[in-house]
C-alpha cells in the first residue's frame, strides 16, 4: 500500500467528520472535558506527592510519641537519653510544639518551639528569611504568611495569643517567611521553646515528642522497633509511614474526585456505547454505498479509525494541555479544594510543574483507546455483510 | 462477459420471511451488449443486477463476471473484482447527500492508490462527459433528480469499468430526462461498455439502442426478445 | 486535500503546545531547585514532618499526631465513631475581641 491511499482516506474521514458537525463537536467537547478533569487530578496529585517527597527528605527519621490511655501524651524529656544509647542513632531532639485554635479567625496555627542551641546553628542563614529578620526568644517570633495576612500583621507588629490558663501572652513579629515557603510555613509560628512552654503550660521535664535522626536509613525500622522495646509506652512513627499516609490520603481523595467525575465518565461511556452498538441507519447505508463503490473492509475501517482517532487525539491533546495550564498556571482552581481538603488558612502555593509520562499515558490509554475501538466494532460488523443487504437494510 | 448458471438467491433464509428473489436463472451477456431486464416490481430484477454487480453472492449457482466465478470468491476478492469491472447506478442514486458533487464522484477512487492529480483528471473527465461541470461544489442533496442521476452515473464511470449496471434509472425522471439518460447509455455502448438496465419503463425497453430485452417474473426468466 | 492540511496544522499547533508544556515542566523543575533545597533546609531546621496543605484536618498537617482512627472519621462515607464527637463544638470565643492586633508600632 502506498501513502496515497491513506492520505485520501484520511482526507475523506475529515470531510466526513465535518459533515456531522453538531454531533462530533459535542463528542469532542465532552471528551476534552473528561481528559481535562482526569488530567487535572493526575497532574495535581503527582505534583503534590512529589513535592511532599522532596521537601520532607530532611524530616526526622523517627518521631517517638508517648501513648497514654490510647492517646498521645507529653513525653518525659529524659527518655531521650535512652534513645540516644541505641546504636545507629545520631541525634535526638525533644520537640516542643503544638496547635493553637484561633477563635477570631476561626483557624488553626501550628506553633513550633526551638531551643536556643539548635536555633543558633541556623541563625545566620534561616531559609526564606533575611538574617536581620531572624531573632526569636522573649516573645519575638517568626510567622508564616497566612497568619500575617489573616491578622494584618507586619514585621515589628504585636499580637496576643490565649494561654492555656486563660491569660494573654504578647508576641512581637520579628520575621515573616516568604511566600515561596507557604507549602511549609503558611500556618506556622516559630518561637523559643521557653515561650511555647509558657503558652501551653508544658511542664519543664516534658516534651511533646522526640525527633530521632538515624545514620543508616536502612536501619530506621530496626531502630524504631528497638525504641519500642526500650520504651514500652511509646509509639515510633517513621518517616516512611508519613510519606505513605500522604500517598493514601491523596490516593483516596483523588479517588473521591474520580467518583465525583463518574457522571462525566458515564455520560462519555454511554456516548461511546451508543456509537458502539448502534450505527445510525444513515451510517450503515453509507458503509454499504462505499462498499458498493469498491471500498474494501479495511478501507472503511481505516476511514472510521481516522475519524475516531482524529476526535480522540485532538480532544486528548487539548484536554491535557488545558489541564496543565489549569494546574500549574491557574493554581488548580477547580480540583484543589477537593483534593487538598477543607481549610481556613488555605496555603496559596504554586506547585512545581511535574509530569509523569506513565500517568499521562494512563490517561491516554483509558480515554483514547476504548473510544477508538468502540467506533470500530460496529463498522466492522456491518462492513462484513454484503453491501446489497446493508443498503437495502435487510 | 457475463454468465449466470442456474443462479438462485434466497433472502431471510431459514426464517418465516424467506423469499426466493431469483430462482434458477441461466443467462449470458456478451461484451458491448446493451440488455434490459424487464418485469414488474418484485420480479427479481434488482436482485439479479446486484448478483451481476458482485454486490451480493448467489445462494446457489454460479455467476461469472469478466471470466471469473464470483460466487465462491471471498469477500475481499469480491470487492476487488467489483471495483475493477463494475459501475453501478442505483435506483435512488445513493449519493452521500451532504458532501459535494465533486467528493461524491471521487469516492470510488479513494481506495485505488492514485495520485491526487490523476484523481482530479478523472473527475473532471466524468463531469464533462455528464455535462455537470459548474455543479461540482454543490452538495448532492441540493441538486434536482436528473442532476443527481448524472452525478450517480459519473460516479459509476469514474473508475472506467467495463460493465455498467443501472437499476430503474428512469423511475424518477420525466420523458425528456429519460431520453437524455438513454443518449448517455448509447454513448457508453459506442465506447464498448457492456450495459445492463433493470427497468419496466417502455421508453427504456423500446429504445432502439437496446440489443435484447429479458423479461422476468417471480424470479424466473419468462421471455427474451 | 486542503482539509488534510488544516488537520495537520491543528496537530502542529497542539504538539507545539505539548512540547512547550514539557519544556516548561523541565525548565521550572530546574528553576525550582534552589527553592526546594531551601525548603529542605527549613524542614531539617524546624524538624517538620508535614506539609501545610490544610490546617484543619489533624492527619493532613500532622499525620504523625493522628490517632489510628482519625483519618477514617473524615471520610465522607463514615459514620461518626464516637457520639461525643457529634456533640462537641469548639469553645465560644465571643468574649474575645475580633481584632487581635493591639500594639502596632
Amino acid at each position: 500500500m502506498s501513502k496515497e491511499r491513506h492520505k485520501h482516506i484520511l482526507s475523506f474521514s475529515i470531510t466526513s467528520l465535518l459533515r456531522r458537525k453538531g454531533k462530533n463537536l459535542s463528542i469532542f467537547l465532552i471528551y476534552t472535558l473528561m481528559v481535562f478533569l482526569l488530567g487535572s487530578v493526575v497532574f495535581f496529585v503527582s505534583a503534590i506527592k512529589r513535592e511532599a517527597a522532596t521537601t520532607l527528605k530532611g524530616a526526622p527519621d523517627i518521631v517517638v510519641q508517648q501513648i497514654r490511655a490510647g492517646r498521645h501524651d507529653l513525653i518525659p524529656t529524659e527518655y531521650m537519653e535512652k534513645v540516644r544509647t541505641i546504636r545507629g542513632v545520631t541525634k535526638v531532639i525533644p520537640r516542643v510544639w503544638g496547635y493553637y485554635f484561633d477563635g477570631p479567625t476561626q483557624s488553626n496555627y501550628t506553633i513550633i518551639g526551638m531551643d536556643g542551641e539548635s536555633y543558633e546553628a541556623f541563625r545566620d542563614r534561616i531559609p526564606f528569611l533575611s538574617p536581620e529578620e531572624a531573632p526569636i526568644g522573649n516573645g519575638k517570633v517568626l510567622i508564616g504568611k497566612g497568619i500575617a495576612r489573616s491578622r494584618g500583621l507586619k514585621r515589628g507588629g504585636h499580637f496576643y495569643l490565649l494561654r492555656s490558663d486563660g491569660g494573654l501572652k504578647t508576641f512581637e513579629v520579628s520575621g515573616i517567611f516568604s511566600g515561596r515557603s507557604s507549602l511549609l510555613t503558611h500556618d506556622l509560628i516559630v518561637m523559643s521553646e521557653k515561650d511555647v512552654r509558657e503558652l501551653f503550660l508544658i511542664p519543664a521535664r516534658y516534651s511533646i515528642d522526640l525527633a530521632v535522626y538515624v545514620r543508616n536509613k536502612e536501619e530506621i525500622e530496626t531502630i524504631a522497633r528497638k525504641i519500642g522495646e526500650v520504651l514500652p509506652g511509646t509509639r515510633a512513627v517513621i518517616k516512611e509511614q508519613i510519606t505513605k499516609s500522604y500517598e493514601t490520603v491523596f490516593g483516596w481523595r483523588s479517588g473521591l474526585v474520580f467518583t465525583a467525575l463518574l457522571g462525566t465518565v458515564l455520560a462519555f461511556a454511554i456516548l461511546s456505547w451508543d456509537k458502539a452498538t448502534g450505527l445510525s441507519a444513515d451510517e450503515r447505508k453509507e458503509i454499504g454505498i462505499l462498499k458498493a463503490l469498491g471500498w474494501r473492509i479495511e478501507d472503511i475501517l481505516e476511514m472510521k479509525f481516522w475519524e475516531g482517532l482524529t476526535i480522540s487525539l485532538t480532544a486528548f491533546l487539548a484536554g491535557i494541555i488545558l489541564a496543565y495550564i489549569h494546574i500549574f498556571f491557574f493554581g488548580s482552581y477547580l480540583v484543589a479544594p477537593a483534593i487538598k481538603g477543607w481549610s481556613v488558612l488555605y496555603p496559596p502555593f504554586n506547585l512545581n510543574p511535574y509530569m509523569d509520562a506513565g500517568e499521562v499515558f494512563m490517561v491516554f490509554f483509558i480515554t483514547v483507546v476504548p473510544y477508538t475501538v468502540a467506533t470500530l466494532i460496529p463498522v466492522w460488523r456491518s462492513s462484513t455483510i454484503d453491501p446489497d443487504e446493508v443498503i437495502r437494510g435487510i | 462477459m457475463i454468465e449466470l448458471k442456474d443462479v438462485t438467491k434466497v433472502y431471510y433464509k431459514g426464517t418465516p420471511k424467506e423469499v426466493k428473489a431469483v430462482d434458477g436463472i441461466s443467462l449470458e451477456i456478451a461484451k458491448g451488449e446493451m440488455v434490459v431486464l424487464k418485469g414488474p416490481s418484485g420480479s427479481g430484477k434488482t436482485t439479479l443486477l446486484t448478483l451481476i454487480g458482485c454486490l451480493s453472492r448467489p445462494t446457489r449457482g454460479r455467476v461469472l463476471v469478466a471470466g471469473k466465478d464470483t460466487s465462491r470468491l471471498q469477500e475481499p476478492f469480491l470487492t476487488f473484482h467489483r471495483r475493477m469491472h463494475v459501475g453501478f447506478v442505483f435506483q435512488q442514486y445513493h449519493l452521500i447527500p451532504d458532501i459535494s458533487v465533486y467528493e461524491n464522484i471521487l469516492l470510488p477512487l479513494y481506495p485505488l492508490d492514485m495520485t491526487s492529480q490523476e484523481m482530479e483528471e478523472r473527475v473532471e473527465d466524468a463531469l464533462r462527459k455528464l455535462r455537470i461541470k459548474g455543479k461540482e461544489a454543490y452538495r448532492a442533496k441540493d441538486l434536482s433528480g436528473g442532476e443527481q442521476q448524472r452525478v450517480a452515473i459519473a460516479r459509476a464511470l469514474v473508475t472506467d469499468p467495463e460493465i455498467i449496471l443501472a437499476d430503474e434509472p428512469t423511475a424518477n425522471l420525466d420523458t425528456h430526462l429519460s431520453r437524455d439518460f438513454l443518449k448517455i447509455m448509447d454513448g457508453l455502448k459506442e465506447e464498448g461498455k457492456t450495459i445492463v438496465i433493470a427497468s419496466h419503463d417502455p421508453l427504456v425497453y423500446e429504445h432502439k439502442g437496446v440489443d435484447r430485452v429479458i423479461e422476468m417474473r417471480d424470479g424466473r426468466l419468462v421471455g427474451c426478445s | 486535500m486542503g482539509r488534510l492540511k488544516h488537520l495537520l496544522a491543528v496537530y502542529g499547533i497542539l504538539s507545539l503546545l505539548l512540547a512547550g508544556m514539557v519544556l516548561h515542566a523541565i525548565l521550572s523543575t530546574h528553576a525550582a531547585k534552589s527553592v526546594l533545597e531551601e525548603r529542605e533546609r527549613l524542614v531539617s531546621m524546624l524538624g517538620l514532618t508535614d506539609l501545610c496543605l490544610t490546617t484543619e484536618a489533624r492527619y493532613t498537617r500532622h499525620p504523625s499526631q493522628a490517632d489510628y482512627f482519625t483519618p477514617f472519621q473524615d471520610n465522607p462515607m463514615s459514620l461518626e465513631l464516637f457520639p461525643s464527637g457529634g456533640a462537641m463544638a469548639p469553645p465560644s470565643f465571643k468574649e474575645i475581641p475580633r481584632k487581635m492586633v493591639v500594639k502596632d508600632e
